[in-house]
């Protein structure tokens, strides 16, 4: 009889396994973003735990640089199914996705978020979501690019002339200014192998500079923007060619004023908010342009837990959640609900900046290049390599301008792209 | 007679056994190696639909990277690779002289085998760079004023000069261990004849030791030069992309440009030269009387 007693409580406890409030269930979430340790850390342990503890749904989260992180989706793409459940990655790598049928169609979804009436979003970051007419993301965060500097290199700052204002020509004289006071060049640009100086080159200086990024790319006013860059690398820190995280040189010391990434900077602003400045990027005479950049999220094709995945897209995109993500990782909400929390310390010597630089009279934003498709990763090498030829190898301008214009002109011609704004969204683009 | 009987069932087992224990290695080799290397190289002459074709090897050749990439890697192999050999025979003889506490000196001598390339890249950044301890302690001793730039993209020679300093500190104890095991190996009858002959530790070396460890030279060099030709992280770390080396390109190919096909002819480029080179190595440094 007890032995009896002892096999139904048995049985009954196996029977209620499965009802037992354990984990339902796993997502699987891949993202490029959060590859810094610290960063993996504070999703894994902050950000995602608290969606597992909400829920009881466990998140495996696989964070990679973009190469082998674009690859395993592919790869799960082509053999039609797979464990990826969700991603999360820059606009720029989106175009990608959905030529080779990686993620679905968001709009159902996004109707879903809308229709909880707890969050909107930007309207410009739900334009750029739309790729190849279908909804390819839910947007996630934002990012830009702007300029962090030591208090002391105000200082030098050209006399009578307003910082938050700042032209191209103010910068060329502030780096002249440290130079001559110092003897040291103080000026710093990410120029390294895996630095995002190219960025400064497509997204700031030429729509500055020409009202354009490919369109005018050999164009008389890119001449003397050349002629500018040049001048300007000449008052620039002479290790830039190997810096990849601006934080790391402004905080030895090495540079006083140093355009970067948000993410790149803000642990230089983290450690001492009270020593920095963050300032918005440089004005030429077509105005003052800069890149916004939007990470969004979207479910595979083959997820196979999509109600879960579903519930992640939610949670990570609730305001409260974007604002945990700003105090985490300095990315920037796409709700005007989360944005209206106003942080503290380096995060608001940042949000300053940035919010300096999107609200200028001469403000123009640009956007990456999109249509690009797999060669998406050779736009920016002609920028960068066009550089190191004029500035670093003092090459002429007129002929590296001729033949790295043909690399673009070959590289929308075989894809078949449109021009990027501000240009004309003509297609194939092609370099006047 | 039943041993002549037996000798045919021994012997067929008996032949087929070094097969047998080779199998497992290369079954391995095969999957594990030779079938990504073909993979590899096929990858890198065929475009995205399967056809043939050349146009890769073309970009490789016409890329802004590619000649100063062939120059600097075969400029830092030469520099390093005979610096390294030379300091690690010194090392090896220095330790082979069993002075006291030679052991402790060899531990001390091979720590840098146990450090990544990218963490010796890093720790001789932090040398070398304008807040580094080299420029810290140079003012400090009052040689320098203010902080000498060493990494600076105004003096190529410095940067070359800053990777093989590294180079060598970080595998000069692979050679050396190679040496060491190679003298130790070396009957004390040679030099002791030597020596009853007349010869001084100079000609002992040149004429007795040196020929003897030709073998081990020759496994040291074509190790050191065929890692020399994969080099990459030390010099990333160091010179960005300003000394571009073949490795370090086959890298940005493939993760910066998303190019798997220039990045495969690269790598097959790497493939090539380390091919060559272990061949030289091979001919020229034959062990005497092997149908020299």
């Amino acid at each position: 009889m007890r032995r009896a007693l002892r096999w139904g409580v048995l049985l009954v406890a196996v029977l209620a396994l499965p009802a037992w409030p354990g984990p339902a269930g796993e997502v699987v979430f891949t993202s490029n973003q959060f590859t810094p340790v610290e960063e993996q850390e504070w999703a894994r342990n902050t950000l995602l735990a608290r969606f597992t503890q909400e829920t009881g749904i466990g998140v495996r989260f696989v964070t990679e640089n973009e190469g082998p992180y674009v690859d395993r989706l592919l790869a799960e793409a082509r053999s039609g199914r797979g464990s990826i459940d969700v991603t999360g990655t820059l606009h720029g790598i989106f175009p990608v996705l959905v030529a080779e049928r990686v993620v679905r169609d968001m709009g159902e979804i996004q109707r879903q978020l809308d229709a909880r009436r707890d969050r909107t979003f930007y309207r410009d970051l739900l334009a750029v979501s739309r790729i190849e007419g279908m909804q390819a993301f839910v947007p996630w965060m934002q990012a830009t690019y702007l300029i962090a500097a030591r208090r002391e290199a105000l200082r030098y700052f050209p006399q009578g002339r307003n910082p938050m204002r700042m032209t191209y020509d103010d910068l060329m004289q502030w780096g002249q200014n440290i130079r001559e006071a110092t003897g040291e060049r103080r000026l710093g640009f990410p120029v390294g192998p895996r630095g995002l100086y190219g960025r400064f080159l497509h997204g700031y200086a030429y729509p500055s500079f020409t009202g354009s990024q490919v369109k005018r790319f050999k164009s008389r006013e890119a001449v003397t923007m050349w002629q500018y860059l040049r001048r300007l690398w000449g008052v620039t820190h002479p290790s830039s060619f190997r810096y990849e995280f601006m934080h790391e040189p402004l905080l030895l010391g090495e540079v006083w004023v140093a355009w970067d990434h948000t993410a790149r900077l803000l642990p230089a602003l983290r450690q001492r908010p009270e020593e920095f400045v963050v300032l918005p990027s440089p004005a030429g005479p077509r105005g003052r342009s800069f890149l916004s950049v939007v990470a969004g999220l979207s479910l595979t094709r083959w997820s196979p837990n999509p109600e879960a995945a579903v519930r992640l897209v939610e949670y990570l995109t609730r305001p409260s959640t974007q604002v945990l993500t700003l105090q985490g990782v300095g990315f920037f909400p796409v709700s005007p609900e989360a944005a209206r929390v106003v942080p503290t310390g380096g995060l608001k010597v940042m949000a300053d900046g940035v919010a300096a630089q999107a609200g200028a009279p001469d403000a123009r934003t640009a956007l990456l290049p999109i249509g690009l498709g797999a060669r998406t990763g050779e736009f920016v090498p002609v920028y960068v390599d066009t550089f190191r030829l004029i500035a670093i190898e003092g090459r002429p301008i007129e002929d590296v301008l001729a033949a790295q214009a043909r690399r673009l002109e070959e590289l929308y011609r075989a894809t078949n792209a449109p021009c990027p704004p501000p240009d004309p969204p003509e297609r194939p683009c092609r370099p006047d | 007679m039943p041993g002549e009987a037996d000798r045919p069932r021994r012997l067929l087992p008996g032949a087929a056994t070094p097969y047998l224990l080779v199998l497992p290695a290369a079954a391995y080799l095969a999957l594990f190696v030779l079938y990504p290397m073909v993979q590899a190289v096929r990858l890198g002459v065929t475009d995205a639909q399967g056809a043939w074709t050349l146009e890769h090897v073309r970009r490789m050749a016409s890329d802004l990277y590619f000649w100063p990439a062939v120059r600097y890697t075969l400029l830092v192999t030469a520099l390093a690779v005979p610096l390294q050999v030379a300091l690690a025979l010194c090392i090896a003889l220095l330790v082979n002289t069993r002075f006291p506490g030679h052991t402790a000196f060899l531990y001390v001598c091979a720590i840098p085998l146990a450090v990544s390339d990218l963490a010796a890249g890093l720790i001789w950044l932090s040398l070398f760079t304008e807040r580094g301890y080299l420029n810290a302690a140079l003012v400090q001793w009052g040689v320098l004023r203010s902080p000498f730039n060493f990494l600076s993209y105004e003096h190529p020679a410095w940067l070359v000069g800053a990777i093989v300093t590294t180079e060598v500190w970080r595998a000069t104890a692979i050679v050396m261990v190679v040496l060491v095991a190679g003298l130790q190996l070396l009957p004390r009858d040679y030099v002791e004849t030597a020596a009853v002959f007349g010869a001084n530790r100079w000609q002992t070396l040149r004429h007795v030791l040196l020929p003897l460890l030709r073998p081990s030279l020759q496994t040291a060099l074509i190790i050191r030069t065929v890692l020399a030709f994969q080099l990459f992280a030390t010099v990333v770390t160091l010179s960005g992309r300003l000394v571009p080396v073949l490795a370090g390109e086959t890298y940005f190919w493939y993760s910066l440009y998303r190019n798997p096909h220039v990045a495969s002819v690269y790598a097959t480029l790497v493939l090539l030269l380390s091919a060559l080179f272990t061949w030289v190595y091979l001919r020229t440094l034959r062990p005497e009387g092997e149908g020299a």
